[in-house]
């Protein structure tokens, strides 16, 4: 098989970059590994409130349709249920649909893998009913399942803080949330207070001590200034943070550099989402957690610079578009964090300078 | 931390082990992961590279930037060697573990 740009990845980025490669007359293939396009966006129920200027609020389920329907109406081939397992010597990427492995070969590749939810241990953080606060989203939310019936929720991130809102509502007593630093991490204050009317105590300087069951969670050790309080419940929510998936840029031989406001190590790349390899760019949580806002324009500055690359669009074209996304990006990604904008563009000069090159020791 | 808390879930590794393994020199992900079968289970260390990296930093000051991330190998994710061989006629170019070791005068290097 073969195709213009292999887009890995069928969530909030990789659609975006799937959009303006296809509608450029390029043929473009998506791999996605769950049977559904629009990653994380499916159980995102709360209204998204740092989208582009030229996207209406909606929430994350809506957002998710209504890229999904914009693909749709491309030539874009969708490779649902299936798996990038790694690269053939000559270059091909090796895709499985699990019954077979196949070989495809893309002139271009747009890798947009997301980032994973971070663990937080503590002892006997392995039971039964003690997850992420991601997974008891998606439990709620796409599964409808409840994950519980008395939770508690260790973070206090805007994240975190949305989930303890979709929890409450469905019917799971959130009974506490745990933050080890002085103040909530929640930028976002009506959510906070939101939080706070629905009668949800938030403990800071506080952190989880122990966790306690016989093969499930039903006690935890909360520790607040030496003092212990133990808590009953059956289901524990640890908001770890994220960071990138990065197995698919190691296997092509990528660089890499540490940003920590952008989720750890992440691929070296341009200010056109080109990492140091030509023929591979990125986009969305993989080149950095920030926003959905911010990950459909990477889609984007990812999807135009691609096109360049393969002759689809001018050079002054691309560059025009590429700098007035940028410019979009900054204004979302100040407004969430700045911190995290200064990251990405220290990370984007740092491109000459990549600390992981050669890490091929055995 | 709980000495007896699990780091590694897929390999029952403890922190204990981990600080041990530290404490006779390992400085990166893979020199506990040699050390002690830390990350060598099914997720391949996706759940505990990063813990594994904060027990470094905090037991040796060193700087994450300088804590290396864990070496991801082909497959990217589990699959069954029935899997990977059908239909494959050309199964001898998928680059493989051993790929990666180079040999000098039949030794490896």
């Amino acid at each position: 098989m073969e195709t213009d740009v292999l887009i890995i990845g069928a969530g909030p980025a990789g659609l975006t970059a799937a959009v303006e490669t296809a509608s450029r007359g390029l043929d473009v293939t998506i791999v996605e590994e769950s049977l559904s396009m629009g990653g994380q966006l499916i159980q995102q129920t709360q209204v998204l409130g740092s989208l582009p200027s030229f996207y209406q609020p909606k929430r994350g389920f809506e957002l998710a349709q209504r890229l999904r329907k914009l693909v749709e109406d491309t030539s874009v081939r969708c490779l649902l249920g299936h798996r990038v397992i790694g690269f053939y010597k000559d270059g091909s990427v090796g895709i499985s649909d699990e019954a077979n492995v196949f070989p495809l070969k893309a002139k271009k590749i747009i890798v947009a893998t997301g980032a994973a939810e971070k663990a937080i241990a503590f002892p006997k953080w392995t039971l039964p009913g003690i997850m992420t606060i991601g997974a008891a989203q998606t439990l709620l939310n796409r599964d409808f399942v409840l994950p519980g019936k008395h939770a508690v929720i260790i973070g206090t991130s805007d994240f975190a803080m949305d989930v303890a809102l979709q929890l409450s509502e469905g019917g799971v007593q959130v009974k506490a949330m745990v933050e080890k630093s002085q103040t909530v991490l929640a930028r976002d204050t009506e959510k906070v207070n939101q939080v706070s009317k629905m009668g949800i105590p938030v403990h800071v300087n506080s952190s989880i001590k122990e966790a306690r069951g016989i093969g499930r969670v039903e006690e935890i050790d909360i520790e607040q200034r030496e003092q212990i309080m133990t808590i009953p419940l059956d289901t524990v929510c640890v908001d770890g943070g994220r960071s990138p998936i990065l197995d698919v840029f190691y296997q092509l031989e990528c660089s890499f550099g540490y940003q920590r406001e952008l989720g750890g190590w992440i691929p070296q790349y341009n200010p056109f989402f080109r990492t140091d390899r030509e023929d591979v760019f990125l986009a969305g949580n993989a080149a950095g957690v920030s926003s959905q806002g911010v990950l459909l324009v990477t889609g984007i500055i990812a999807g135009i610079n691609a096109s360049e690359s393969l002759g689809a669009l001018s050079k002054e074209e691309a560059e025009i578009k590429t700098t007035s996304l940028w410019k979009e990006i900054e204004t979302l990604e100040t407004k969430l964090d700045p911190d995290v904008w200064n990251a990405r563009i220290r990370h984007v000069q740092n491109y000459e300078h990549p600390v992981l090159t050669d890490q091929f020791i055995s | 931390m709980d000495k007896t808390t699990i780091i590694c879930r897929c390999e029952e590794i403890s922190y204990e082990e981990i600080e041990d393994v530290i404490s006779i020199g390992a400085r990166r992900f893979d020199d506990v992961k040699r050390l002690t079968r830390c990350g060598m289970g099914p997720c391949q260390s996706k759940i505990c590279s990063s813990l594994v990296a904060e027990i470094i930093h905090d037991k040796t000051g060193l700087p994450f930037p300088e804590i290396p991330l864990p070496r991801m190998r082909m497959p990217i994710s589990p699959i069954k060697i029935g899997t990977l061989t059908t239909n494959s006629t050309t199964f001898s170019s998928v680059k493989s573990v051993l790929d990666e070791v180079e040999l000098e005068d039949g030794k490896v290097k």
